[in-house]
């Protein structure tokens, strides 16, 4: 275990203190993204973000990456800062669109983030091929990713995000543009991979079963402006594989995401486009 | 493409070529057209043979204008494309104007040029090619430059990465390709810039000057063997470009679109 691991352990994986993000304020078109939301996420949780567009989720997955920086209150991850966070990369992210390098081998795009943060060359390719061994692709080091499937792009963008052993992956809607069994088994691989790295993730997505398949707790957010509505506990144990989709449990679960989201206004809810 | 499949697709158009310039002979003898009207390719070709040096030399002059033109337009559209992804003021005062030359034949800006230089000067019709080659590779290399996919920016920027990084490991690598399909649309237009700008007058050396003077002075089949000089230096100048094609298309599978000027 690396040093940083324990100290992670000892403190919370983010904080999210009282933040509130306005786009273009005292503009015609200002757009209050998050208003005024707490959030605490414990090292190794499951946490996705949920709720109907322009709710602010991906917004808030962006303050947690310092992609963008708050309006109001501020964002701690692993303890400090998250604009030093990033600094650091002490987390890895993957988007919708797998967003590999099209000029770069499978290889030399999981090596991207470590040749970043000056990794020697034997030193990143052992790392890289051991992260496509994690996600189940080792003879496709050499390949293109244009020669690649969409469900085996977003794997060797999972590969990336994790080359560096983050403790932390944010995720905004990974698996959005898969069709539903590419979907289901990629979620019971990040299942595993997340468990045996120990690693916390932070998943926004539409989907309800998705959210609850996935999740220690989902955190259901309302729009205009974005705020956290509830979080409902999902209690579906550690170990879920194929059998959990069948559970009593997984259906009670789905229907208290369900009723979470029904009480946010129901024209409010559109589903479908990204809230960016 | 296998030999076979190469086989069946250059057949076709080779028979129709060969019965192109035998229904062409044909008719000239038949007829009996006068030389000055037309003249027959066995004719052209024997004036060809009689005069390859001085069509090579003339062929050679228009290709190092061409050549010289091509490169030097296209290392200025470079350097200028990233002066245009850096400065964003720049980039709204001139691509615009570049859009604007589309509609424009700036091919008569030789005529200002060939004022300026001696009329044994090269020098104008190099800066013509270079001009017209300058803003093709422009236009496409800034486009490259900046079309960067948002999902690359916010990688790099979640990777915290440098101003610098951020240019040669996405911004420079995805204009790549947008410069080859540049360079794919300028080289056969350097060529024919390169003889347009000969024709407009200056030094006397160029296919461009020597297929209106000859046919001037009714040496129609000489014009003619011109005629096949200019072919062949065109024909070079699209296989280099066939040949950077194929290098974008097994790099990255396909080339993305380009725009001319």
């Amino acid at each position: 275990m690396t040093p940083n691991k324990i100290l992670g352990a000892s403190m919370n994986a983010v904080v999210i203190n009282k933040v509130t993000k306005v786009f273009n304020p005292d503009k015609p078109n200002q757009v209050d993204a998050l208003l005024d939301v707490d959030l605490t996420i414990a090292p190794g949780e499951f946490v996705s973000l949920i709720g109907p567009s322009g709710c602010g989720k991906s917004t808030l997955l962006r303050l947690i990456a310092s992609l963008i920086g708050p309006t109001a209150g501020d964002v701690l991850v692993n303890g400090k800062s998250a604009a030093q966070a990033r600094l650091d990369q002490d987390y890895g992210m993957a988007f919708q669109q797998a967003g590999l390098f099209d000029w770069r081998s499978v290889v030399k795009n999981i090596e991207l983030p470590l040749e970043l943060k000056g990794w020697d060359k034997a030193k990143r390719r052992a790392r890289a091929h051991e992260m496509l061994a994690l996600v189940k692709l080792p003879e496709f080091a050499g390949h293109m990713p244009w020669q690649l499937s969409g469900g085996m792009q977003q794997r060797v963008a999972i590969a990336r995000a994790l080359a560096s052993h983050p403790p932390l992956l944010l995720m905004d809607e990974p698996f959005g543009a898969l069709d539903e069994m590419t979907r289901e088994h990629m979620q019971a691989e990040l299942l595993q991979i997340c468990a045996a790295s120990n690693t916390t993730v932070v998943f926004v997505t539409h989907s309800i079963p998705e959210a609850a398949y996935l999740s220690d707790r989902v955190v259901v957010m309302s729009p205009r402006p974005g705020q956290i509505t509830e979080i409902v506990d999902v209690d579906l144990g550690s170990d879920r594989d194929e059998g959990t989709r069948e559970a009593d449990a997984f259906y009670d679960s789905i229907t208290a995401i369900r009723e979470a989201l029904r009480g946010i206004e129901h024209a409010e809810i559109r589903g479908g486009v990204d809230d960016r | 493409m296998n030999p076979r499949r190469a086989i069946d697709v250059a057949v076709p158009p080779a028979v129709f070529g060969v019965l192109f310039v035998l229904t062409w002979e044909a008719i000239v003898q038949g007829f009996d057209l006068k030389p000055y009207f037309l003249p027959a390719p066995s004719a052209i070709w024997n004036a060809f043979v009689d005069n390859f040096d001085l069509v090579r030399s003339a062929a050679f002059a228009s290709g190092a204008n061409a050549l010289v033109g091509l490169l030097a337009g296209t290392l200025l559209g470079i350097s200028v494309s990233f002066l245009l992804m850096r400065f964003n003021i720049l980039n709204e005062l001139v691509s615009p104007l570049a859009i604007a030359l589309n509609a424009v034949p700036i091919i008569v800006l030789v005529a200002v040029f060939q004022n300026m230089f001696a009329s044994t000067s090269e020098i104008p019709r190099r800066l013509m090619v270079m001009l017209i080659v300058f803003f093709i590779v422009l236009v496409n290399v800034a486009k490259g430059l900046r079309q960067v996919h948002a999902t690359h920016l916010e990688l790099m920027r979640s990777y915290a990465a440098s101003p610098l990084a951020v240019l040669t490991k996405t911004r420079i690598p995805n204009a790549l390709p947008y410069l080859f399909t540049a360079l794919k649309i300028a080289a056969p237009t350097a060529v024919i810039t390169a003889f347009v700008s000969e024709y407009f007058g200056g030094r006397q050396n160029g296919l461009g000057y020597f297929i209106p003077s000859n046919f001037a002075n009714s040496k129609n089949a000489v014009a003619w063997a011109y005629v096949i000089g200019a072919c062949l230096l065109g024909l070079t100048f699209y296989l280099i470009s066939v040949v950077l094609e194929s290098i974008i298309k097994q790099r990255r599978g396909a080339a993305p679109g380009g725009e001319t000027t």
